[in-house]
């Protein structure tokens, strides 16, 4: 099963399903660092809840929309659509491979999004307003802001949760009671039984909202440059959100595989590649076709700020793109995760430019966040980075070997180490060192 | 069936009970909710304004925050009177003046609402907070807005201001007087106190011929001979004369589409009658529904040659 590649690695068909990393201690540096973030970001948190938006962010009248709506849910929910690109790769497209890295996309795409919910929650002015969305008759339809408001906490807290919702019950199974496990046995049937009808809905609703959050800019009309600003928007908003996904959950998986001394699986690894590399590619064809449809090559190669801006984008997707055609970029990790962290960096340029860069107002006026904003977004990424970090140390949540694991789960009550009395689970996990 | 109605048909589709709610409402839909060239309703009100006309004395302002009980800004002069730098919270009307940089030439601006035909404001407020009025004012309602400011982000003219130092900020835009006067029938305080008859109150309509008899009148004193507001951004309730280049007095080059059209246009035709995400759902759940009961069928299989139950 196991094989050496050219670098002494063992490479091949390592992730066979989700496993928990055992060895890893929890109070890590980086836990730490991570906690003091979200603490900090709490604590600003609460005191805006009672301060205005005023003078604790740097938001004004020109530009009313700051790094908590531009980064935190435009930019960093495309990062969270891991679960709809590959979800849709997998059971549309029937990529069988795939199945194993849907929990570590699923994990990060709903701490990513929750977090830009509650970001979202901090942002808007009169939040005691939103149980109008509970009345149908009172939406504006037409309003891509409305299908925002509406679909993206459904989708959260019903498609995303149900979706991870197996890693509760199979971590319940396994650490619960015979009468705990009778009654799961009797769910299972009917979770699988529902289950194909709600991945439907967990791939048309955000395919519903994020091309709106493309669309949102539209109204935006003139004050965006020409060169972002296109009745294309929501159809590229949409396949950067796929560019991202794929992009970032490679990212991550090679991330935490590195940092956890897991085994890779280079056919899956191969097939995130080559997915990644469609992306890039479809992408640049539907900028580059909607460029060329609008007359605005020029402004493209015109070499002033905003071209080189744009430059900048493309090079970011197309080196990726390039790079990824060749087998050998796909199949060497250390490839793998620069092509990828360059494909995700392009993917959130391009939905972070259209909101700030090339967003001119008429009346100019500077926007730079405060540090009580930046910090405040430093803490919902922060939460979202500890929130995953802990999902990969209690539930099986990374792709790993088969015989590495026997179904015990990290106890609640010994954080740092999982049933330490009773030695390591297997003498066959590959060594998950801290 | 329109395309505003249609998308709230798509959203309660999703949500399970779209058929009934949406069946409901369907007959209160016009022909074309956002034509690209929307055309005045013959009651729409409106407001001309002649640049050449305009002394500065700013006694709109005055009125202004008077009849809409707004404090003066005083920030600029060191609180004895009111000058705000341009619109704000404080202020819903404003008279700027433009100076050419290095030459004679200069203008008064009167800067409000613009009360558009299709407003991009009402277009994108998600619970329908601002909205077109009678007579076409644009107005706002309190208890609808979630203060999202994405009625700052749309507006063409930035209009909308937020009140960002107070912790229940309201919209603040002028609203045609609406409730304070239109619904009094009077009209609204700013054409009420203009002592030389440069902002004028009517129906679009009439000021609209008025404002072109002008041009007829003395063709060389107005810029392009045309009536700024006229086409602009699909139309707007605000007409204005001038001879000074309307950009360099604060009126932005707009093309003669409106922004809900644009912003509409592609959405209407996805959303209409749900076809859409009822195609999209449709087909996915096709393919998904081979696919799933394909991996079903092996999964004993699966399970058996791997020794551990499958993982969804």
């Amino acid at each position: 099963m196991t094989s050496l590649d050219r670098t002494g690695t063992n490479l091949i068909n390592h992730w066979q399903r989700g496993v928990p990393v055992y060895r890893a201690s929890v109070i890590t540096p980086t836990f730490l660092f991570c906690g003091a973030l979200v603490a900090i970001g709490c604590a600003l948190a609460a005191v805006r809840l009672f301060s205005p938006l005023g003078p604790f962010s740097g938001m004004n009248d020109a530009y009313a929309w700051g790094i908590w709506k531009t980064f935190n849910v435009m930019t960093l929910t495309a990062l969270g659509s891991g679960p709809l690109a590959l979800g849709i790769a997998a059971w549309v497209f029937d990529r069988q491979k795939l199945h194993v890295v849907m929990r570590t996309a699923l994990v990060s795409g709903f701490l990513l999004y929750a977090t830009g919910l509650i970001a979202l929650g901090f942002d808007v002015g009169r939040p005691w307003n939103f149980w109008n969305a509970l009345l149908p008759w009172r939406w504006n339809a037409e309003s891509a802001m409305l299908e925002i408001c509406i679909c993206m906490p459904i989708y959260v807290a019903i498609f995303l949760s149900f979706e991870i919702l197996p890693l509760f019950l199979e971590r319940l199974y396994y650490t619960g009671s015979d009468a705990t496990r009778v009654s799961l046995r009797k769910v299972a049937p009917l979770l699988r039984r529902i289950y194909p009808f709600m991945i439907i809905g967990a791939y048309v609703i955000p395919l519903m909202h994020q091309s709106s959050l493309g669309g949102l800019l539209l109204l935006a009309g003139d004050k965006i440059h020409p060169l972002w600003q296109t009745p294309f928007l929501p159809l590229l908003y949409l396949l950067a959100a796929g560019l991202c996904g794929i992009g970032f959950v490679t990212f991550l998986l090679l991330i935490a595989c590195l940092r956890y001394s897991r085994a890779l699986d280079i056919g899956v690894l191969d097939e995130l590649g080559k997915l990644l590399c469609a992306a890039c590619f479809f992408f640049l064809a539907v900028r580059a076709g909607d460029l060329i449809w609008r007359g605005q090559v020029h402004a493209a190669f015109a070499l002033d700020r905003m071209s080189l801006i744009f430059l900048v984008e493309t090079g970011l997707i197309l080196v990726p793109g390039v790079a990824l055609l060749f087998k050998v970029v796909r199949v060497t990790p250390r490839s793998l995760l620069k092509v990828a962290t360059l494909a995700c960096l392009g993917g959130m340029y391009y939905r972070f430019v259209p909101t700030t860069v090339a967003f001119h107002p008429e009346r100019q006026r500077g926007y730079f966040p405060t540090p009580p904003e930046l910090l405040m977004a430093a803490g919902y990424i922060a939460l979202a980075f500890l929130g995953f970090g802990l999902a990969v140390k209690f539930f099986a949540v990374l792709p790993g070997d088969t015989h590495g694991w026997n179904n015990k789960f990290r106890s609640l009550r010994l954080p740092r180490w999982a049933n330490r009395h009773e030695g390591n689970p297997l003498p066959g996990a590959e060594g998950e060192t801290a | 069936m329109s395309g505003g109605i249609s998308r709230r048909q798509a959203l309660l589709g999703i949500l399970g009970f779209g058929g009934t709610v949406a069946g409901t409402l369907a007959p209160a839909a016009a022909a074309e909710e956002h034509p690209a060239h929307p055309v005045a309703p013959p009651d729409a009100v409106s407001m001309l304004y002649d640049s050449t006309i305009c002394t500065g004395c700013k006694a709109c302002m005055v009125a202004c925050s008077e009849a809409n009980g707004l404090p003066p800004d005083t920030s600029l002069s060191g609180g004895l009177w009111q000058m705000p730098e341009g619109l704000n919270a404080k202020t819903k009307n404003i008279i700027e003046l433009y100076k050419e940089p290095n030459g004679p030439e200069f203008a008064y601006v009167k800067r409000q609402c613009m009360h558009c035909l299709d407003p991009a404001c009402v277009t994108g407020c998600p619970f329908g907070a601002l909205k077109k009025n009678q007579w076409g004012a644009v107005t706002w309602e309190s208890s609808l807005c979630i203060g999202c400011r994405y009625c700052e982000v749309a507006c063409p003219f930035e209009v909308p201001k937020f009140e960002w130092d107070k912790w229940n900020p309201k919209i603040v835009k002028c609203e045609f007087c609406f409730d304070q006067r239109l619904l009094e029938h009077m009209e609204p305080a700013c054409t009420a106190v203009c002592p030389t008859g440069s902002v004028i109150f009517g129906k679009r309509t009439d000021l609209l011929a008025k404002a072109k008899e002008r041009i007829a009148a003395s063709p060389d004193k107005y810029f392009e001979k045309r009536v700024y507001g006229e086409h602009e951004a699909g139309g707007t309730q605000v007409l204005y004369l001038s001879s000074v280049a309307f950009e360099k007095i604060g009126l932005p080059k707009l093309g003669s589409t409106s922004l809900g059209h644009y912003g509409t246009k592609v959405t209407s035709v996805i959303y209409k009658w749900l076809s859409g995400p009822i195609i999209v759902a449709g087909i996915l759940g096709a393919v998904i529904k081979r696919n799933w009961n394909r991996h079903e069928a092996e999964r004993p299989e699966r399970e058996k040659k791997s020794g551990f139950p499958d993982q969804l």
